[in-house]
């Protein structure tokens, strides 16, 4: 209860701050204060609140404790991103005055069929950012609220699009800039109170991740799905009847709604597919999902650190700021602010493995973050905490999704449909609904699948596009347009094969998943190869150069 | 009649245009040549095919330059050249070239296709000139109503507060700076508003506080780039036709937003209002003469930039105020604060 009441707060927070909080002021003297432009340092707090999704507040914890120690790679591209985003696109991005990519492109190649294809782009980008977003907010509010998890996804694409309608991203700078605070106390203060209070062996346990992990106490596990798992050494298990079950050694498949009481101490039963807890695969800092640590590493590193350039709600942020030079100021403020931020996730990943892990056999590890407060300190400051987790997380929810809705409104207004009066609010309820309508049957996929998919299509198509844009006078129209096709194709089509299809054995399985290594390539050389044998537009020259000159 | 329509397309940009050698091949596979040389005043600027001697050339069109009159001259080869002038707008403006076994009447009525092309390049090229200086004088339109207005405020207060007057002047100096910098036709929102500002000073003068402003401004909207003179008019309008009519205390607001790609600036008084009709008519440009000036003028700048969907929309009745909203794209290609 006390949960669903912070999270109303911080909802109803937002709306005010969104409606209202916009500088206002009441005498002439204080127009020019008004008038002034925002400092960089609100800037880039509001760039790394839209930031920061549900794939960062939750995901991230679940999948270090599902996947290993190889997963703080994510942490470590979603900040690298703005390494790459300072370096190459923030401040051409700026004097261009362009507010989308679609924009960029119009500006840079003066066509409007190209600005329509972008436009597709960004519509299926956002779909595929949305979706775990909404899967997130679903997971958290039928969490804390006890409601089925499609009631908790429909739940939250009212609340988003209501407090769009509101008219809530009105001042999108203060209420972004609010939901990063909101987001960084609401997860550091229960994650540092859990490390404060959590027991020496505890702590030691989860610095040595090789420890044999074996329940810590009597765990009572509902099987909210169907699960297949090995077990080591047979074990008595106890169902709620109160009848007992000798499980024996070897692999057991559990149907959906069995609820077994683990003894204290007996050894956790493994999923099947997933590396072992504890074991050398889990703590080996590489990503290794399909056998190929190394390869899966760098395509996942390159497809988060260059696809966060592509992100459209990212890009247009930078519009905000008044110069170039702020523009990568901002930048580097976020940077920092990413950094820090992405020290507690790992908390609560390394916390949960200890004393969450039958999370892991109920698919549910997106939801450690959550369950990890209540189930670590016991009783009202237990609630207190889950409440504070839950409330960021669903802020964190909150401003991306907002963020990303009004992006994809945008581009279906204005750039797919221009000409016509813009209608963004029903524009906004579609998108909703779309990506509800997705989210609904995605419960089982994990946030950051998702999430590195929108980024490997992002990084597969707008990163190109921007980069040669920006930094070669050669791109031509065809070039730009064959290289964005190529990209969404093969980007989108390869991750899809491997989430709903069955997919081939071998090397293909890890070329499928974690296609970026090969897709960034070879969009960038289509973009090449097309330009190199067509012709460049009049204005090339003059408008390249304006995008360096200072 | 394909290839026709293709040359007038070429020469679209006059002769100096990028597809001024496309035209050149297509003139040669009109008239079934072995070549064909465009040339200005200034000698050839395109060529398609087997080329005579340069020396030839420039002969050819010195005597053709001399006389006005097509020429022909037969070459040891046993071909010959044929040379006509271009006549744009009575005006001796180049020659069409062929040389094999040209049709002398081909080439002239080439060459009048040609001269054709040429003169509505030059009509094309004038006509945009004329829409920019529309848009100049649109702007200056508004300068001369607002210079006197902040004149008699200023002219006011000499004796009684001289040192308000002080201040008002040099307010008044900053926002001729902006309105008369001929930097361009566009600035930032927030340079507008500076603007608004100087202006709202001079007015306050002249009401003696009896104006309440209030400015909400989101601070991703301050960098968007508008049309000069956008804000203030439409400020100006609120006080002079909403709150100058008004008894009692009277209250404007501003207030800027985004709204996905588009920034969305509201403008509100609490004045006398209007009928809804006589706003439409303003619109329109049909309204009574003295009032004409502000809304109109800045509805057809806005609509002139981003196309016809983004005009003004005004929110009014009689005695209930006037809400006046800009909605304009944030991005649109051209349009860029300098």
């Amino acid at each position: 209860m006390i949960s669903v009441l912070a999270i109303g707060l911080v909802l109803v927070t937002s709306l005010v701050i969104g409606v209202y909080g916009v500088r206002a002021a009441r005498s002439t003297s204080d127009f020019l204060v008004a008038s002034r432009r925002i400092s960089p340092n609100w800037n880039a707090m509001a760039i790394a609140g839209e930031y920061l999704s549900a794939a960062s507040v939750l995901g991230l914890s679940g999948l270090v404790l599902k996947n290993g120690l190889g997963t703080m790679w994510y942490a470590v591209g979603f900040t690298a991103g703005y390494v790459a985003v300072v370096a190459l696109v923030a401040g051409p991005m700026r004097r261009s005055g362009a507010y989308t990519v679609p924009d960029f492109a119009e500006y840079r190649l003066g066509a409007p069929r190209l600005r329509k294809l972008c436009g597709c782009v960004v519509l299926v980008i956002m779909l595929l950012y949305l979706v775990p977003q909404f899967k997130g907010a679903g997971v958290v509010l039928s969490l804390v609220s006890g409601t089925p998890y499609w009631v908790g996804v429909l739940l939250a694409g009212l609340v988003v699009s209501g407090s769009i309608a509101a008219g809530g991203m009105r001042s999108a700078t203060y209420v972004q800039a609010f939901h990063y605070v909101v987001k960084l106390a609401f997860l550091a203060i229960p994650a540092i109170y859990l490390m404060v209070h959590s027991s020496p062996d505890t702590r030691t346990q989860a610095l040595h991740p090789e420890w044999d992990t074996r329940f810590p106490e009597r765990t009572s596990v509902e099987f909210t799905v169907g699960t297949r798992f090995t077990l080591e050494e047979p074990v008595r298990v106890t169902t709620p009847g109160g009848g007992e079950v000798e499980l024996g050694a070897g692999e057991h498949t559990v149907a959906e709604g069995t609820e077994y009481a683990f003894p204290e101490g007996a050894a956790i039963p493994s999923p099947v597919g997933l590396p072992e807890l504890g074991s050398e695969r889990w703590s080996t800092p590489l990503l290794n999902v399909g056998g190929h640590p190394l390869f899966e590493t760098w395509s996942t590193l390159l497809a988060i650190t260059l696809g966060c350039m592509g992100l459209p709600h990212v890009i247009m942020r930078f519009h905000t700021s008044p110069t170039a030079r702020t523009a990568r100021r901002v930048a580097v403020g976020v940077i920092a602010l990413l950094g820090l931020f992405y020290l507690f996730p790992t908390v609560y990943g390394l916390l949960g493995r200890v004393l969450t892990p039958q999370l892991v056999l109920l698919q549910g590890t997106d939801t450690v973050a959550v369950v990890l407060p209540a189930q670590a300190v016991p009783g009202s400051v237990g609630t207190v905490l889950t409440a504070l987790v839950a409330a960021g997380a669903f802020g964190a929810f909150l401003s991306t999704s907002s963020g990303l809705l009004l992006a994809l409104a945008g581009g279906l207004s204005h750039d797919l449909f221009q000409g016509s009066v813009p209608r963004l609010r029903l524009a906004v309820a579609v998108g909703a609904c779309v990506a509800v309508l997705l989210a609904l049957p995605a419960q089982m996929t994990d946030i950051n699948v998702l999430v590195v998919w929108a980024f490997t299509v992002a990084a597969s198509t707008f990163c190109p596009l921007l980069v040669l844009g920006i930094w070669w006078r050669r791109l031509t129209l065809p070039g730009a347009a064959w290289g964005l096709i190529v990209g969404a194709v093969t980007a989108t089509g390869a991750v899809g094969w491997s989430i709903l299809l069955p997919t081939p054995a071998g090397w293909a399985t890890v070329l499928l998943a974690q296609p970026a290594a090969w897709t960034i390539p070879l969009a960038f050389a289509t973009m090449i190869v097309v330009s190199r044998v067509t012709r460049p537009p009049d204005w090339a020259e003059h408008a390249v150069l304006r995008l360096h000159s200072p | 009649m394909r290839q026709v329509h293709a040359l007038g397309v070429d020469l679209q940009d006059g002769l100096h245009g990028r597809k001024v050698p496309a035209a050149a091949r297509r003139l040669r596979r009109l008239l079934d040549v072995d070549g064909v040389v465009l040339a200005d005043l200034d000698g050839p600027v395109a060529g398609n095919g087997r080329q005579p001697d340069p020396q030839e050339v420039k002969g050819l069109l010195a005597q053709v330059f001399e006389y006005g009159s097509n020429t022909r001259t037969r070459l040891t080869d046993g071909t010959s050249v044929c040379a006509v002038p271009l006549i744009v707008d009575d005006e001796l403006s180049g020659a069409l070239v062929a040389s094999g076994h040209p049709v002398e009447d081909d080439v002239e009525a080439a060459a009048a296709l040609v001269s054709d092309c040429l003169d509505h390049a030059a009509l094309r090229r004038t006509r945009a000139r004329i829409a920019a200086a529309d848009l100049r004088t649109l702007r200056a339109q508004i300068s001369p109503h607002f210079v006197h207005n902040a004149l008699a405020v200023i002219a006011a207060l000499v004796r009684t507060d001289p040192d308000r007057a002080r201040h008002l002047l040099s307010d008044f100096a900053d926002y001729l700076r902006y309105g008369f910098s001929e930097k361009g036709d566009y600035a930032t929102l927030s340079e507008e508003l500076e603007a608004t500002q100087t202006y709202l000073e001079l007015q306050r003068a002249r009401f003696h506080d009896r104006l309440d402003i209030t400015v909400r401004m989101a601070p991703e909207v301050l960098p968007v780039a508008v049309p000069f003179l956008v804000v203030q008019p439409i400020v100006e309008n609120a006080i002079r036709h909403g709150l100058e009519r008004k008894e009692g205390r009277g209250h404007i607001s501003v207030s800027g937003f985004g709204e996905g790609p588009l920034c969305v600036i509201e403008i509100e008084d609490d004045g006398v209002g209007m009928h809804p009709e006589l706003a439409r008519s303003l619109l329109a440009g049909t309204g009574p003469e003295s009032r004409s000036v502000g809304l109109a003028n800045v509805d057809q700048r806005l609509r002139a930039v981003y196309g016809p969907e983004y005009g003004l929309v005004i929110e009014t009745a009689l005695g209930e105020g006037t809400k006046v909203t800009v909605r304009i794209p944030r991005f649109t290609r051209g349009v860029v604060a300098q």
